[in-house]
């Protein structure tokens, strides 16, 4: 019995620096911001106090066409991109983990993108969605004709989706990192079984590659989509929401609240609601999916 | 992240203004590659100037100046001496950080102002004087001689003979039928939804009669989405549709780099670009008379405050009014490219002096630069007049509808903060 609270207290002596982190950095701030959301709470310093203002932010919030349309950007942002960036990433995994010559040189070139900062990347995709003869318009002209362009960042009905390619791009080496250990995992053994069984390349990848990422896709499904809701860095630098609010994400609408026009409070309610909104989608997916050996 | 930083920002706010030795002074500055030779001549001047009288000062530039300041602010670490930007100066002496100064520059400084420099420093129901800037900012219709010429276009050469808005559209029409000329006029669309909005495009609607906000009752309703202002954006959103303005995402060289934008509506910043782009071909053509009340440009840039902190005032009241001289300002002046914002200075500088190359940016200064509002609710008029300017450019959206917005936005902030006492009251 002694024994055993020794070893509780050492467990709970490892777990304490990290609990200390986790809730100073991360639940403190948290509760806080849900006690602001019921207040008027500012920025800056002010020298009328600060009051409870009750559910004000959130009625304000959810009649907000802005606030909305911010929602429906991310939703559909993380929708689009997600698929993509998984599947760019699984290919390059298969591509990088079959026999081809030169293969750590395209390996070390594949997770180039993940050593550059997010804006150093935006800033040279912003050269390259130029108009009128940046790189893709001059790819544009060579089927469209001289002279013809398309502005990618200044069309509401294309800027989302230059920002779709330009962060699946941008990321995507991750991803393909943990799905080149995923595949590395696979017992070759179960290949070679199949091969024996006369199974053709696209059946060895339905059968024996696919259900043996299970719990690689789960959790790559899980992180790529927390990941796309929180969409910032690039519509900041690139678009800074617009054209028309076309690509406002809620991340961008709160620091917009939170910062530009320093309503803390309001931010505060808004990023409320997106921790719930991210936890709940979560939740969900881990409900549906579940790992492999989970009943 | 943010507040790891903060803290150390703020512990080291504590160490550098724990010399609160008498005559010891710190000043801190924003640190900027144009500003730094400045500064450096600043602190060794005045060192030698009133070291025998045992003040000094240690001018210290600031990385991430604005988070500085914040974090100094709630830890109490603020030095004696600060600086801020103008727009912002509201906001900060409404929280109650930094005192008035009126009673520790020479009357005399003051008198010298340029109008809108005296208008950026005044703050309050009692126009009490906050805040001082050693220069000022403006803005101007930067021409392509050759291509003007071309076209057949007037280039006006001053303020009294400065185009109407009818002539700026013919003009842009003209030079929009050259075949070198992709979109004629570039207004810097790529500086995105900032405060370039406000600083840029306020001066189109002041020259038409209109403004961002009723100043005083600081009041945006019937302002902000005047008829004035409804009929200055949608000439504006006309241009944009007709191909006369640059897109943002055409980049920032279209008229100093290709040379295929005649027109290039933009700050005096960009004035070593513009020079060096265009040689002789650079020609300064003032902003244009929107409407009956002439043109307008923008103004106002970073300056001098004290903080409400501060004990020292005897050597902080020497140290101001030596920054604030005639030869001090023209030096700022003349080392970072900005106007000297006193009248005595501007004959002292080389630049924007008598005959120098600048002198148009300096008589702007003197006759029509309009302040930007001088309240607390700044950052919000700010951010709603430039959403509505980029959405009014970005597209074919309802003009009225997006300053609509605008004033409800601006007005309810305001009534959120029982109207900013002591204002509105």
């Amino acid at each position: 019995m002694r024994i055993r609270t020794k070893g509780q207290a050492q467990e709970w002596a490892m777990l304490l620096p990290a609990l200390i982190f986790i809730t100073a950095l991360i639940v403190v701030p948290f509760l806080l911001s849900v006690w602001f959301s019921f207040t008027d709470q500012r920025l800056v310093p002010r020298p009328i106090p600060t009051k409870i203002i009750g559910t004000t932010n959130y009625e304000r919030m959810f009649v907000d066409p802005l606030f909305w349309q911010a929602i429906w950007n991310t939703v559909l942002f993380a929708l689009i991109v997600t698929p993509v960036q998984l599947g760019m990433s699984l290919g390059a995994a298969l591509v990088l983990n079959s026999a081809i010559p030169f293969r750590s040189f395209f390996r070390a070139i594949a997770i180039l993108p993940l050593l550059l900062p997010m804006t150093v990347i935006v800033s040279i995709w912003a050269v390259l969605f130029r108009i009128p003869s940046g790189p893709f318009n001059a790819v544009y002209q060579w089927f469209a004709g001289q002279g013809a362009y398309v502005d990618f960042l200044g069309n509401s009905s294309t800027a989302l989706l230059a920002i779709v390619a330009l962060s699946a791009w941008a990321t995507f080496p991750y991803q393909m990192l943990i799905y080149l250990a995923g595949l590395q995992d696979i017992p070759q053994d179960l290949y070679e079984a199949a091969k024996l069984d006369g199974a053709k390349a696209w059946q060895r990848f339905r059968y024996v590659t696919w259900p043996g990422l299970r719990n690689v896709n789960i959790f790559l499904l899980i992180i790529t989509t927390v990941g796309a809701l929180k969409l910032f860095t690039q519509v900041d630098i690139l678009t800074k929401g617009g054209p028309n609010g076309a690509t406002t994400t809620i991340i961008h609408y709160l620091f917009k609240q939170g910062y530009s026009t320093q309503k803390v409070g309001y931010a505060s309610a808004v990023a409320v609601f997106f921790f719930l909104a991210v936890t709940a989608i979560a939740l969900l997916q881990r409900r549906f999916l579940k790992n492999e050996g989970e009943a | 992240m943010k507040h790891a930083l903060y803290a150390g920002v703020a512990l080291a706010a504590c160490a550098m203004s724990s010399n609160a030795l008498a005559g010891q002074l710190t000043a801190w500055v924003i640190d900027g590659d144009s500003e730094k030779p400045y500064f450096t001549q600043l602190e060794e001047t005045f060192n030698a100037k009133y070291g025998a009288e045992g003040i000094s000062v240690d001018v210290v530039p600031i990385p991430s100046y604005n988070d500085a300041i914040q974090a100094a602010t709630l830890s109490g670490g603020l030095p004696d001496v600060i600086m801020l930007d103008g727009p912002n100066m509201a906001s900060v002496a409404w929280a109650g950080t930094i005192r008035p100064i009126g009673d520790l520059l020479d009357p005399a400084i003051i008198d010298d102002l340029l109008p809108a420099i005296k208008a950026q420093g005044t703050y309050g129901p009692e126009e009490e004087f906050y805040f001082v800037s050693p220069y000022d900012s403006g803005t101007i219709l930067w021409g392509n001689k050759a291509l003007l010429e071309k076209a057949g276009v007037r280039i006006p050469t001053g303020v009294e003979d400065a185009w109407t808005q009818e002539e700026m559209a013919e003009a842009l029409e003209k030079l929009a039928a050259l075949p070198e000329v992709e979109w004629p006029l570039d207004v810097k669309m790529n500086y995105g939804a900032g405060e370039w909005m406000t600083y840029g495009f306020a001066p189109f609607a002041q020259s038409n009669g209109g403004d961002i906000i009723d100043r005083e009752t600081w009041i945006a309703e019937g302002t902000i989405n005047s008829g004035a202002n409804v009929a200055t954006l949608t000439t504006l959103q006309d241009w944009n549709k007709a191909g006369y303005i640059v897109p943002a995402s055409a980049g920032d060289n279209k008229f100093y780099g290709e040379k295929t934008a005649a027109l290039s509506w933009v700050g005096n910043w960009m004035w070593p670009a513009h020079r060096e782009g265009l040689g002789d071909d650079l020609v300064l053509i003032p902003p244009p008379a929107f409407g009956d009340a002439g043109p307008v440009s923008a103004n106002g840039g970073w300056g001098w405050a004290v903080p409400s902190s501060s004990t020292n005032l005897e050597d902080i009241k020497v140290f101001l009014n030596y920054a604030m001289s005639s030869e001090q300002v023209a030096a700022y002046a003349d080392t970072t490219g900005y106007v000297p914002s006193r009248a005595s200075a501007i004959p002292l500088s080389e630049t924007y002096g008598a005959g120098g190359a600048g002198e148009i940016f300096a008589k702007l200064a003197e006759c029509c630069a309009i302040v930007r509002p001088v309240h607390p609710a700044y950052p919000v008029i700010t951010n709603a007049w430039a959403t509505a300017v980029v959405n009014v450019l970005s597209g074919d959206v309802d003009v009225k509808a997006e300053l609509d917005r605008a004033a409800q936005t601006i007005d309810q902030d305001i009534a959120d903060n029982d109207g900013y006492p002591p204002f509105g009251q």
